[in-house]
C-alpha cells in the first residue's frame, strides 16, 4: 500500500495552518482597509457632473460667498443646491455661448432641473442641521474641506460616526469666531485652547456629555 | 375564549365583589387558565417563535445571524444618488422646511378648520386650526387620515368609459352631444345626485344648473343622513333647523341616544365645548353631569356619569315621560334601571330649568327629536343653553327613495352622481343597482372607482380636498375656505367645476378658484378690496363672522300622541350605527382607519354584530359566533360581539363594511349592513330574527394586547370626595437620576406629559395623528391577530361595575418615559437609554432586536418590527412619510418618542438665534395637537410656570403603576365621577383590579 502522506505533507499542513492564522489577522485588516478606502467612502473622488462646475474658480478665485448659492445654510437643516436660476443670474450675461454651460441653458429653457451627483450623504437615521452648526461657529471647511481649492468637487470626509463625535465630544477644538465660519482655509489659531472654551460659553454650546447623547442626531 | 362564556358566573363575579373593579374584557373577568396563559406568554407572536426551534435549530439560527450580520449594513439604492434642485425656486418653498396652509377637513360635507403641514410641496400632516371658531384646534380621525386619502393608491386615477380608460376630452365630447337634447327638454329626465354637502359654492352651482335646466331634478344621498334631525325640527318648529348646544351655560346634560362626543360632523366642536364646560365646573367644585340613555353603547354614553341601556323603541317614551314631568306631571315609579336613571335625570333637569340640555343624536327618529325640542322648550332651555340655526347642509333635494322610484318608472334618462355612492349606501330594499341599470346615461364622479362607478357608463375622478379650491360650512355655519396644498395628482376636478361644466355645456368653464371668488365677491365690491379680504380669509382658513345667526323659534302644534306598541314584541330590535372609525364607508380604503381599534370593542379591520350579555346568555352565543339577522326576507351575517352596556333585546349592526370593489383594500372586510336597512326608518328595525349559523369567525381585537398587571390603573375622582391622586410633595423615592427641578432650565428642559382622563373621550384622533406624524406602519389583520399592532399610543378602555350596564373609562397609554426605566436595564446593546432631558430614547441603528425591553416594560408600549412593514409601500404612498422621522426597518424596536423631532426643531429654533430656553407651548406633540378636548398637556416639568406643571399640580394627578417606582414622566389626571351624595343607587363595590 502506498504511503498515505507524501514527505511534503507536514510542510503543507504547516503552511495551511500558517495561512489560516494569517487570514485571521489579514481578513479583518483588509476588510477594515477596504471600508475606509476612498473606493467605498468616495472621499477624494470627484465624479462626473452634468456641468463641470468649479468651486475653485467660483468660490476661490472669484470669491463668491458660499451663501450666494447655498442659501439655506443659515436658516435650514439643508444648505441647499442652487436652482438653475441662480446660475443664470450671471450666466445670462457672461459666457453666454459657452459649450460647457449648455446643459445649464437647456435646463433653464426647458424647465428641466439639473441632476447633480450627490457627494455628501448621511444614513437615513441621522439628522443633521446646517443652520445650528454655522450659527454656533462651526465652519464649512470643518466638514467639507477647502472647497476653494477643488477644481471639481469631491467629498472631503467620510462622515462616519467617529467624525461627528470627534467634534461633539470636544466642540472647543473646532469652534470659530463668527467671521471665520466661511473661511475655507481656517486652521485653529495658536490660542484656540483659550479662545475655544470662551466661544463655547458665549454661544451656549452644550458640552460633550449632552452633545453625544443619541437623541441629538438620531430620532 | 372558545365556547359560550358563562354569563351568569361573570355577572355573579362582578356583582359579588370578588371580580376586578375595572375590567377590559369578559375573558379578563372570567380569569380562565387559558387567558392567564395568554397573558403569561407576554406576546402571542413571541410565544409562537419561542416554541418553534429546538436547541440545534436555535444554534443554527444564531450562527447564521452572526455570519450574515454584516449584510444589514449593506445599503440599497434609495433614490438619493442625485441632487435635483429646482429650475426656479418657488418663493415660499424652502427645501425641507415645513410650510402650513389653512384649509378645511370635510366630514360628510361639514368643515373642521385645519392647518396642512407641507414639506417640499407635499402635504404630510393635518393639524387643527386653533383660530377656527368651530373646531378650535381639534381634529378627528377622518381629518387626520385625510392626508392618507390624498396619497391613497386606491384612488381613482383616470376617466373611465364603460370600464375602460378614457379622457376628459372624451367625456366632454360625449356630454356636448347630449346638451342640445337637454336644453330642448329643459333638463327633463336629468337627475343630479349629490352626497352630503354644505358648500355655498356647490349650492350656487346647483342653483345655476337648475336655473339653466328648469326640469332637472336634484337628489341627495348620504350613508348617515341628517334628515331625521331636520325632520324633527320641522315637526316642532315648522322648518328644518340645526341645534347647537352651549355646554358652558349648562348645569346638566341629558342625552337620549345623543352623539355629541361620537364621531360625526359635530364631534370636534361639541366635545371641545363639553370638556371646557366640564373643566370649568370642576374648577367650581361642581360636576357637569352627563346622563345618557342609549340602546347601544356610544362614546357619549361611555363618558356619561349616569348611563343606562334602553331599547331604541323606548327612547320616545322616555322623552314623553320627561315632558310630562317637566310640565308638572307625576314622576313615573318604575323600579328598573331605566326608571331609576329617569328619576335622577328628570330631577336634575327640573332643578336646572333653563340651564339644562337634552340632546338626541343623528340616529334618533324625527319624533324623538321633535319631543326633545318640546322638552327643551318646556324646561326653558331653548334659547338659554340651546341655539337654533339654519341648517348648514343643503336643503330641498329629493331623497334616494324618490330617485329609485323615478328610475324604476323609467322617468330618468340621465343620472349624474357627484361625490356619492348610492349603489353601496342605498338600503337593500331599494334595489338601487337594478333600477339604475334602466337609466340610459349614467355618469359618476368620485374620489374612488366604487360600486356606483362600476355601474356607471362614465366614471370621472374627483379632486381630493387637499388639492382643490372650495368652501364648506361647519356645523355652526362658519364658512371655511379650502385651498390646494399640492397640484392635483390625477387631474381630478372639483364639484363646482363639474357643475359649471354641466351648466355651461359648450362654453369653457371657469376653474375652481374663479368660481370660489365669484361666490364670495359681494356685488359691486372693489376688486382690490375683495382680493385683500379673500387673501386674509385664505390665510385664516375661514370667513370671519360667517357663523349662522341664531334663529328665533316657536313651537308649533302639540306633541303627537304616543304610537302604539311595537307590533312584534317577540322579535329583536336592530339598530344601525355608522362605524366609529370608517363612518358610512366613504373612507373604507384608508388603511389607518381600518387598523384603528374601534373605541369600545377594540376590533380592527371589520364590523361586528353587537349583542347584549343577556341575549348571549339566552341564545348561547359566544363572541366570534357568526350569527344571521333576518328581517323582511333579507339577512346579513356577521360575527357576534358580546357588548357590555347593550340593551338586552337589541342588536347593533355597523355600517361602512361589506364593500365590493375589485382590487380595493376594503373588499371582503366585514358585512354590509345596508342590505338590511329599512327605507322609512334608516336607523332602526323591529321584529328581526337572530340565529346562530354554527360557523365561527373570531374578530381581531387589540383589546387584550398590552394588558397591564398592577393596582390602581384607572382612578376615579368623586367630585367633592377625598383626592385620589398621588400625594403631592411627598419625598420622591430614591433614583439614579438627578432630580429634574435641580437642573438649569437652559441646559435641559425636562419633558413630561399629563393626560386628563376626564377630558379623554376615546375618540382616537391622537392615535391617528401619531400614526401620521411618526410613520407608523399598517400591518394588516393577520399581523394584528398575532399581537403585532404597531401604534405607539393606544387608548385602553376599561369597564367598571355590572356586566349589563357598566361605567366606561378610557386611558391613552403612550411611552411613560420613566425616569428609572425598566426597559433600559434589559437592553444588551444600550439601544434604549436616557438623555439629560428625561427622554427615553430608542436608537434604531443600535437595536439588534432582542425584544428584552419589550418584556421588561410594565406598560407594554414597545412595538417590534417583526417584518419589513414599510419596504413595499407604493411610491405614491411613500410621499406621505414624514422626512423628519426615521422609517424603521425590520428587526428593530420602536415606541413613542414624545415627538423628539418636534422637540429638536424647537430646540434648534430657540438655540440658534436668541440662545433662549424653549418657551412653554413651543413643542406640541402630535397627539396633543390632535386632541379635540385638549386632554393632553406637554412641556417642561422643571418649569413651574409651564402648563404641564400646572396640570400635574391637580390633586387628581397620579402615576400609572407608580408603585413600581418607575417614576413615569407621563402622568394621569383621574376622571371625574359624581360625589358620594349624588349616587342614590348602590355604590359600586369590589376590590381594585
Amino acid at each position: 500500500m502506498a504511503q498515505l502522506f507524501a514527505p511534503g505533507a507536514d510542510a503543507l499542513y504547516r503552511l495551511a495552518l500558517m495561512t489560516g492564522l494569517a487570514c485571521l489577522v489579514a481578513v479583518p485588516v483588509v476588510a477594515a482597509g477596504i471600508v475606509r478606502s476612498s473606493y467605498v467612502t468616495g472621499v477624494g473622488i470627484a465624479p462626473a457632473q452634468p456641468v463641470p462646475f468649479s468651486h475653485k474658480h467660483h468660490a476661490g478665485e472669484l470669491g463668491i460667498d458660499c451663501r450666494y448659492c447655498h442659501t439655506g445654510v443659515e436658516r435650514l437643516a439643508t444648505a441647499g443646491i442652487p436652482p438653475t436660476h441662480t446660475c443664470m443670474t450671471c450666466h445670462s450675461q457672461i459666457w453666454t455661448g459657452s459649450d460647457m454651460l449648455k446643459p445649464v441653458r437647456e435646463s433653464y429653457d426647458e424647465k428641466k432641473p439639473l441632476r447633480w451627483v450627490r457627494l455628501n450623504r448621511l444614513p437615513d437615521y441621522v439628522y443633521y442641521n446646517h443652520s445650528v452648526h454655522v450659527t454656533k461657529g462651526i465652519g464649512c471647511s470643518t466638514c467639507h474641506g477647502d472647497v476653494t481649492s477643488m477644481q471639481m468637487t469631491y467629498r472631503a470626509n467620510a462622515f462616519e460616526m467617529q467624525f461627528c463625535l470627534d467634534c461633539h465630544r470636544a466642540p472647543e477644538k473646532y469652534v470659530r469666531e463668527p467671521d471665520q465660519v466661511w473661511n475655507m482655509t481656517w486652521t485653529p489659531p495658536a490660542d484656540q485652547a483659550t479662545r475655544g472654551p470662551e466661544l463655547v460659553a458665549r454661544n451656549h454650546i452644550r458640552g460633550g456629555a449632552r452633545l453625544t447623547e443619541c437623541g441629538i442626531c438620531h430620532r | 375564549m372558545s365556547g359560550p362564556p358563562d354569563i351568569a358566573a361573570l355577572r355573579a363575579r362582578l356583582s359579588g365583589g370578588d371580580g376586578p373593579r375595572f375590567w377590559r374584557s369578559l375573558d379578563a373577568v372570567a380569569d380562565s387558565a387559558e387567558f392567564r396563559a395568554y397573558l403569561g406568554a407576554e406576546f402571542p407572536a413571541a410565544a409562537r417563535l419561542a416554541a418553534a426551534p429546538g436547541r440545534r435549530g436555535f444554534l443554527k439560527l444564531m450562527a447564521a445571524s452572526f455570519a450574515l450580520g454584516g449584510l444589514t449594513a449593506c445599503g440599497r439604492e434609495d433614490g438619493r444618488a442625485y441632487e435635483v434642485p429646482y429650475v426656479d425656486q418657488p418663493e415660499r418653498i424652502l427645501p425641507g422646511a415645513a410650510l402650513s396652509y389653512a384649509s378645511c377637513a370635510l366630514f360628510d360635507g361639514f368643515a373642521n378648520g385645519i392647518l396642512v403641514t407641507t414639506r417640499n410641496g407635499r402635504p404630510l400632516k393635518i393639524e387643527g386650526n386653533p383660530d377656527h371658531p368651530w373646531s378650535r384646534g381639534g381634529t378627528d380621525v377622518i381629518g387626520q387620515a385625510s392626508v392618507l386619502g390624498l396619497y391613497d393608491p386606491f384612488r381613482s386615477q383616470a376617466v373611465q368609459h364603460l370600464g375602460r380608460p378614457d379622457s376628459w376630452a372624451g367625456f366632454r365630447a360625449a356630454m356636448l352631444a347630449q346638451v342640445p337634447a337637454w336644453r330642448a327638454g329643459g333638463g327633463a329626465g336629468v337627475a343630479v345626485l349629490t352626497g352630503p354637502m354644505t358648500s355655498p359654492t356647490v349650492a350656487a352651482g346647483l342653483a345655476r344648473l337648475r336655473a339653466a335646466y328648469p326640469d332637472l331634478r336634484w337628489y341627495a344621498s348620504a350613508g348617515a343622513s341628517r334628515d331625521g334631525l331636520y325632520e324633527g325640527a320641522r315637526r316642532a318648529y315648522g322648518r328644518p333647523l340645526e341645534t347647537v348646544p352651549d355646554f358652558a351655560a349648562a348645569r346638566v346634560v341629558v342625552s337620549l341616544d345623543g352623539d355629541c362626543l361620537d364621531l360625526g360632523p359635530g364631534q370636534v366642536g361639541l366635545s371641545r365645548r363639553w370638556s371646557d364646560a366640564r373643566r370649568a365646573a370642576y374648577a367650581d367644585g361642581r360636576l357637569l353631569a352627563l346622563h345618557a340613555a342609549a340602546p347601544s353603547p356610544t362614546l357619549t354614553s361611555a363618558k356619561a356619569d349616569h348611563a343606562v341601556p334602553v331599547p331604541a323603541a323606548r327612547l320616545e317614551a322616555l322623552a314623553r315621560d320627561f315632558l310630562g314631568f317637566a310640565e308638572g306631571g307625576a314622576m313615573p315609579t318604575a323600579d328598573d334601571p331605566a326608571g331609576r336613571w329617569f328619576r335622577r335625570a328628570a330631577q336634575a333637569l327640573v332643578e336646572a330649568r333653563g340651564a339644562g340640555i337634552v340632546t338626541a343624536g343623528l340616529t334618533g327618529s324625527p319624533e324623538l327629536h321633535a319631543l326633545v325640542h318640546r322638552l327643551n322648550g318646556a324646561l326653558g332651555n331653548t334659547g338659554a343653553t340651546l341655539r337654533h340655526t339654519e341648517p348648514a347642509a343643503g336643503q330641498g333635494a329629493g331623497t334616494l327613495a324618490e330617485l329609485a322610484e323615478a328610475m324604476g318608472r323609467g322617468a330618468v334618462t340621465a343620472l349624474v352622481v357627484l361625490g356619492a355612492n348610492p349603489v353601496y349606501e342605498a338600503p337593500g330594499a331599494l334595489d338601487f343597482a337594478a333600477r339604475m341599470a334602466r337609466v340610459p346615461l349614467k355618469v359618476h364622479a368620485g374620489l374612488y372607482y366604487d360600486e356606483t362607478g362600476a355601474h356607471a357608463d362614465w366614471h370621472l375622478p374627483l379632486a381630493h380636498p387637499l388639492e382643490s379650491w372650495g368652501d364648506a360650512r361647519s356645523l355652526d355655519g362658519t364658512v371655511g375656505l379650502i385651498q390646494p396644498t399640492v397640484a392635483p395628482l390625477y387631474n381630478g376636478r372639483t364639484l363646482p367645476e363639474m357643475l359649471a361644466f354641466l351648466e355651461g355645456g359648450e362654453t369653457e368653464a371657469e376653474d375652481g378658484l374663479a368660481l370660489l371668488k365669484r361666490q364670495w365677491r359681494r356685488d359691486g365690491e372693489d376688486a382690490a378690496a375683495f382680493d385683500a379680504r379673500f387673501d386674509d380669509a385664505l390665510r385664516a382658513g375661514f370667513l370671519p363672522g360667517s357663523a349662522a345667526p341664531t334663529q328665533a323659534v316657536a313651537l308649533t302644534g302639540t306633541a303627537s300622541p304616543a304610537a302604539p306598541a311595537a307590533p312584534d314584541p317577540s322579535g329583536l330590535d336592530v339598530v344601525f350605527r355608522p362605524d366609529p372609525t370608517l363612518w358610512d364607508g366613504t373612507h373604507a380604503d384608508l388603511a389607518w382607519l381600518q387598523e384603528l381599534p374601534k373605541p369600545l370593542t377594540k376590533v380592527v379591520w371589520e364590523n361586528t354584530v353587537a349583542v347584549s350579555p343577556s341575549l348571549a346568555e339566552r341564545m348561547g352565543i359566544a363572541t366570534g359566533d357568526v350569527v344571521r339577522i333576518e328581517a323582511d326576507g333579507r339577512h346579513v351575517e356577521g360575527p357576534a360581539w358580546i357588548t357590555p352596556g347593550q340593551a338586552a333585546e337589541t342588536v347593533t349592526l355597523g355600517l361602512g363594511y361589506g364593500r365590493d370593489v375589485p382590487d380595493h383594500l376594503s373588499r371582503g372586510l366585514g358585512y354590509d349592513a345596508n342590505a338590511l336597512r329599512p327605507t322609512g326608518t334608516p336607523w332602526h328595525l323591529t321584529g328581526a330574527r337572530l340565529t346562530k349559523t354554527g360557523a365561527r369567525r373570531m374578530p381581531v381585537t387589540t383589546q387584550d394586547l398590552g394588558t397591564m398587571q398592577g393596582a390602581d390603573i384607572v382612578r376615579v375622582q368623586p367630585v367633592g370626595g377625598a383626592p385620589v391622586g398621588d400625594p403631592q410633595g411627598a419625598p420622591a423615592p430614591a433614583s439614579f437620576y438627578p432630580p429634574p427641578a435641580s437642573q438649569d432650565r437652559w441646559v435641559a428642559a425636562q419633558w413630561g406629559m399629563a393626560i386628563d382622563l376626564d377630558a379623554c373621550t376615546g375618540c382616537n384622533a391622537c392615535v391617528t395623528a401619531c400614526q401620521a406624524e411618526n410613520n407608523i406602519p399598517v400591518v394588516g389583520r393577520e399581523e394584528v391577530a398575532r399581537g403585532r399592532w404597531m401604534g405607539w399610543l393606544r387608548v385602553d378602555r376599561y369597564y367598571e361595575g355590572p356586566l349589563d350596564a357598566p361605567a366606561t373609562h378610557f386611558q391613552p397609554v403612550p411611552c411613560m418615559h420613566c425616569e428609572s426605566a425598566p426597559c433600559e436595564l434589559g437592553c444588551p446593546v444600550e439601544a434604549t437609554l436616557h438623555d439629560s432631558e428625561g427622554l427615553n430614547l430608542q436608537v434604531y441603528n443600535r437595536c439588534v432586536g432582542t425584544r428584552t425591553c419589550q418584556s421588561y416594560c410594565p406598560y407594554k408600549v414597545r412595538r417590534f418590527n417583526y417584518l419589513d412593514y414599510t419596504g413595499d409601500l407604493p411610491p405614491v404612498r411613500q410621499q406621505q412619510n414624514n422626512p423628519e422621522v426615521t422609517v424603521r426597518a425590520r428587526g428593530v424596536m420602536e415606541k413613542c418618542t414624545y415627538c423628539i423631532q418636534r422637540i429638536t426643531a424647537a430646540r434648534i429654533a430657540s438655540a440658534k438665534d436668541a440662545h433662549a430656553p424653549i418657551p412653554d407651548g413651543a413643542v406640541e406633540t402630535a397627539c396633543q395637537g390632535a386632541c379635540p378636548t385638549r386632554a393632553i398637556s406637554f412641556g417642561n416639568v422643571a418649569d413651574a410656570g409651564a402648563r404641564v406643571s400646572a396640570a400635574k399640580r391637580d390633586p387628581r394627578n397620579y402615576a400609572l403603576l407608580g408603585h413600581l417606582n418607575t417614576r413615569p414622566r407621563t402622568t394621569y389626571l383621574a376622571g371625574l365621577a359624581p360625589g358620594p351624595d349624588a349616587a342614590p343607587g348602590p355604590a359600586p363595590s369590589g376590590r381594585e383590579g
